[in-house]
């Protein structure tokens, strides 16, 4: 039996897709089976971000409507074994489809794949009960800005209402030389202000623009520090015990060494 | 010794138990033969003075006694054994609200009497919503959007920065709310 995880922010634009697609790359090179379910219905773009937009010919729309069977709507990723995708149908919105139905979709896919991961899409509304309400448990992504983490607290207190648990958190576009200089929040202030555990942090990657325009995860990518942040995440997922690398201790480290080859 | 008040003229006022008249002539002449400290009145008031109320500025620390008057005793008070997250609220407008947990931004906490927050008060916070203006706020991080007391909102600086230590808020004697470092009730 499979974990349905819910991938969540809140807010717009902080890195659900691109944790989503990355995370389920990862899982399945980690050997695990993984569907990624897009919940974004009418904004779809999981299937961009994957490279698979060109064979999308089923939606979770079609299943619902009973146009077709669920594993024939499941498009698979022909790079890495185990891993597909269900994707959201572009021409209907989010009213079209009932928290029990997406619900009923989970629980089959949960029986055949180690994991579940739902996109959701921003927002609090129908959306949001979508993609949760089939789910097990949690990742809250968010960005070190204040809004995205009000937003995200506002997710979590909704989530633990649903009694969604474990929820767990990713920092996105984390940024050690902004936190440095002062102009960013830190992680340990995040995590003091949402209360949850702390599952990874993504640095800031200029290479993620360029993956998501070609289709090709970051995880794919040799020496990229989004997608090796990433592969950890994806660990730390199937319960390896990885330590969470201080981007921030980067600069401090540095400064130390300084300071012994200035003395010495 | 040096005696700079040596040759005036003084007068006692005297609080607290009353002196007998024997005592006061002892101190009337111990005052002149020691100190030449001519006593011209003694003054005896067995009303105990009352404890000013600090009307400090917000960076100002001051051990301070709250005014436990009004029907803080006699109110009830609920527990919230959890940090209340953005776009929650809790109400209690019977009595004290006390929080095992934070109140985070996009939070409000409402209460009749006092609140108690065991952690970060990071939202907003409204004591005394039924008028008793005597209602405290008082958290380990005292950060807030917005705090009111009554009908007394705010008047707190904007950039309140984390001090490291409890904080007390409530209405001063110049009708502003104030924020001193909380010593004890
Ligand atoms: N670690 C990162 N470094 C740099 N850019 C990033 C990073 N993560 C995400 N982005 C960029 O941020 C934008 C939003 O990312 P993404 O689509 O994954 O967010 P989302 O939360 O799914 O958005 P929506 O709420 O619209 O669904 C994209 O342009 C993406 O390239
Ligand atoms: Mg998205």
């Amino acid at each position: 039996m499979g974990k349905v995880i819910v991938v969540t922010s809140g807010k717009g634009g902080v890195g659900k897709t691109t944790s989503t697609a990355n995370l389920g790359t990862a899982l399945a090179l980690l050997g695990k089976t993984v569907v990624l379910v897009d919940a974004d219905v009418g904004l779809r773009n999981l299937d961009i971000v994957l490279g698979l937009e060109s064979r999308i010919v089923y939606t979770s729309m079609d299943v619902i409507d009973k146009q077709c069977e669920l594993s024939k709507a499941l498009v698979r990723d022909r790079r890495v074994d185990g891993l597909t995708l269900l994707a959201a149908s572009q021409k209907n919105n989010k009213d079209d489809i009932q928290p029990a139905q997406m619900k009923a979709i989970c629980d089959k896919l949960r029986s055949t794949h180690d994991f579940v991961l739902v996109d959701s899409p921003a927002g609090i509304e129908r959306g949001f009960s979508n993609a949760s309400a089939g789910a097990d448990e949690a990742i809250v992504v968010t960005t070190p800005d204040v809004s995205a983490i009000r937003d995200a607290d506002r997710i979590i207190g909704l989530l633990q209402h649903a009694r969604i648990e474990p929820i767990n958190l990713v920092l996105n576009r984390f940024s050690p030389e902004l936190v440095g200089n002062g102009s960013m929040i830190d992680q340990e202030d995040v995590i003091d202000i949402l209360n949850i555990d702390l599952l990874g942090i993504v640095p800031e990657d200029t290479g993620v623009i360029t993956s998501t325009n070609r289709g090709i995860p970051l995880v794919y990518e040799e020496g990229s520090e989004g997608g090796q942040a990433y592969m950890r995440i994806a660990r730390r997922i199937t319960g390896q015990q990885i330590p969470i690398p201080a981007f921030d201790q980067k600069g401090l480290f540095t400064s130390i060494m300084n300071w012994f080859t200035r003395k010495g | 010794m040096n005696r700079p008040l040596s040759g005036t003229t003084v007068q006692i006022d005297v609080k607290g138990p009353t002196l007998e008249e024997d005592e006061l002539a002892y101190l009337r002449s111990k005052l002149k033969e020691s100190y030449n400290l001519t006593v011209r009145g003694i003054m005896v008031s067995d009303e105990p003075t009352p404890e000013p109320i600090a009307a400090a500025p917000t960076t100002h620390i001051i051990p301070q006694a709250v005014n436990s008057s009004d029907s803080r005793e006699s109110e009830p008070s609920r527990i919230i054994p959890y940090t209340i997250r953005s776009g929650q609220t809790e109400d209690f407008p019977q009595g004290s609200l006390i929080i095992y947990g934070d109140v985070n931004s996009g939070a409000e906490v409402v209460a009749g009497g006092d609140i108690v927050i065991l952690g970060a008060l990071r939202g907003n916070a409204h004591a005394g919503m039924n008028g008793r203006l005597s209602s405290v706020i008082i958290a380990m991080d005292l950060v807030p959007l917005q705090l009111q007391i009554g009908n007394y909102l705010n008047r707190l600086p904007i950039d309140q920065k984390s001090r490291g230590y409890p904080e007390i808020a409530r209405i001063g004697t110049e009708d502003v709310i104030i924020v001193e470092k909380f010593v004890k009730f």
